[in-house]
């Protein structure tokens, strides 16, 4: 049996750590030549650790953009010329089969090494950024309006939120008074305020909770509001989504009008001839009018019902015309469906 | 059955909105030109539904003295064609819609009663108007006519059909007027 040198151990455990560690761990000399290239930094490159050790070309095959290679080149120059160490440096790698990678690299002088080593440590964080893009896609896209908030301010305000208060990101950013300027009356806003905090105090968050905001251009938009908190204690964010729906409540609120304006213009004046036509009628029987008096009013009678068939087919028009601005239920109530 | 409008209002020039169920619109406009004549006021009748011919016989059948009422008459002209005014008695328009015509009619004919007559206009109806008329169009004919009617101080009765009005046009309707009478 023999026994392990206590420095065999330790290469051991060292060689365990960095063979089995999920990040790129690379130990460079001054010039940027590798002597120690770990498995995780086989993987995220495409080249194995005979490909690179004991040379400096793998920085080229890394970044076989030579203006990009100087740009970084210059960049960690700068960050070395200040201390021997840089932190969340983010690149784009090259992998050998052609691929990008975004890398976040952390680096340390190692103190005790002659000659002079530095350890990097590269993070591939490829995926949290393209799911970050991704998600910063679908939040600037989205045509509803988006603010995510802390206890204290807005931290984001998308594309939407601008176009609909008519509030650039850069005004309402980092800040908590957006909410007074789309609610300047102090009356509403304590009313609102206080339907929210009764709603939140017993759900946490609000479905289609509809207000009224005043825009920068001081123009009335309807907004109907769902929000959802992401995390819990202090630290919660609340993220609120906003959908602007002034067209849709004003093209309801028309076609109710409209509606009732027609239903009146109908009713009252069906009633009105049948009235005009019993009245006749008992005239009649009471030998009160003349054939002529009868025709007059009858004249009449058909000349009102004439202009009631001609309001009708502009009510059928008018319909036909505001068809895509009808809400979706009326059209069915509409046409019968 | 009592009096539909109170004399003291009348002689304080008040406007007013009556309302009647369809059936009783004919016999309401009767009555109201019936009670006018017993309190000495001119009539000044603007018909958009019975022609001013049936009206006139209605009014001596019910006992009208017919020389305290002038007509507007908006319904004629167009059934039967060519017709002449007969100065205080009736002025014919083409058509309920034309409202320019109509608003000269009511002007002449009330420039045509005697200075110190007491003189009340009676429209009928409202509901009637509806047929031709969109109710904002007919809303802002109504504040016209009131307007004209308080600057001359003369009293007016604007009749329509109950629950015939939507709730919008009432509610314009009833700032325009001093007391709405609903008389079933």
């Amino acid at each position: 049996m023999g026994t392990r040198k206590p420095k065999d151990s330790n290469s051991c455990i060292e060689e365990g750590i960095l063979d089995n560690a999920l990040a790129m761990i690379a130990v460079l000399e001054k010039n940027g030549r590798i002597r120690t290239w770990n498995h995780a930094a086989e993987m995220i490159t495409g080249y194995s650790r005979n490909d690179v050790v004991g040379s400096t070309e793998v920085w080229k095959l890394l970044y076989p953009d030579k203006n990009y290679r100087d740009s970084i080149t210059e960049k960690i120059s700068a960050i070395l010329s200040t201390k021997n160490y840089f932190e969340n440096f983010e690149t784009i790698i090259r992998t050998k089969s052609g691929e990008s990678r975004i890398i976040l690299w952390n680096t340390k002088k190692i103190t005790d090494s002659d000659p002079q080593r530095t350890i990097a440590v590269g993070l591939d964080v490829t995926e949290f950024r393209n799911a970050d893009l991704f998600r910063e896609s679908i939040i600037e896209n989205a045509n509803i309006l988006i603010a995510v908030l802390d206890k204290e301010n807005v931290r984001i305000w998308n594309k939407a939120a601008e176009t609909i208060t008519g509030y650039l990101r850069d005004e309402v950013i980092g800040k908590r008074d957006v909410w007074k300027r789309l609610y300047p009356d102090v009356g509403y806003r304590r009313t609102i305020t206080r339907q929210i905090m009764d709603i939140i105090g017993k759900n946490r968050f609000f479905e289609n909770f509809e207000t009224t905001i005043v825009t920068k251009s001081g123009e009335k938009k309807i907004i109907t509001w769902n929000t959802r908190q992401i995390g819990t204690g202090e630290a919660h964010l609340d993220i609120a989504i906003g959908l602007d729906i002034t067209a849709r409540k004003q093209a309801e609120e028309a076609l109710i009008s409209y509606m009732t304006e027609m239903a009146m213009r109908l009713k009252g004046p069906v009633e009105v001839i049948r009235d005009n036509l019993s009245d006749v009628t008992k005239l009649t029987r009471e030998r009160k009018l003349e054939p002529l008096e009868i025709a007059l009013i009858l004249d009449t009678q058909i000349r009102n019902a004439d202009q009631i068939a001609q309001n009708v087919q502009e009510f059928q028009r008018a319909i036909a015309e505001k068809h895509q601005e009808i809400p979706e239920a009326y059209r069915k109530f509409l046409a019968g469906e | 059955m009592p009096d539909i409008v109170r004399a003291e209002d009348l002689d304080i020039k008040q406007i007013f909105l009556l309302l009647a169920t369809p059936g009783n619109m004919r016999e309401r406009n009767i009555q109201v030109i019936k009670e006018l004549s017993t309190l000495g006021y001119h009539s000044v009748v603007i018909t958009t539904n019975f022609p001013y011919s049936i009206l006139k016989k209605m009014y001596e059948e019910s006992g009208v003295d017919l020389t305290k009422v002038s007509f507007v008459d908006t319904v004629t002209h167009h059934s039967i064609g060519k017709v002449e005014n007969i100065r205080g008695v009736v002025r014919y328009i083409n058509s309920p819609a034309d409202l320019t015509d109509m608003g000269i009619a009511v002007t002449e004919v009330l420039k045509e009663q005697r200075t110190g007559e007491k003189v009340c206009i009676l429209y009928d109806s409202i509901s009637t108007m509806l047929i031709y008329l969109s109710s904002p169009s007919i809303s802002k004919f109504i504040h016209f006519l009131t307007n004209k009617l308080r600057l001359m101080d003369i009293s007016g009765i604007f009749l329509a059909a109950e629950k015939g009005l939507d709730p919008m046009l009432m509610n314009q309707l009833i700032t325009f007027v001093d007391k709405v009478i609903e008389t079933g």
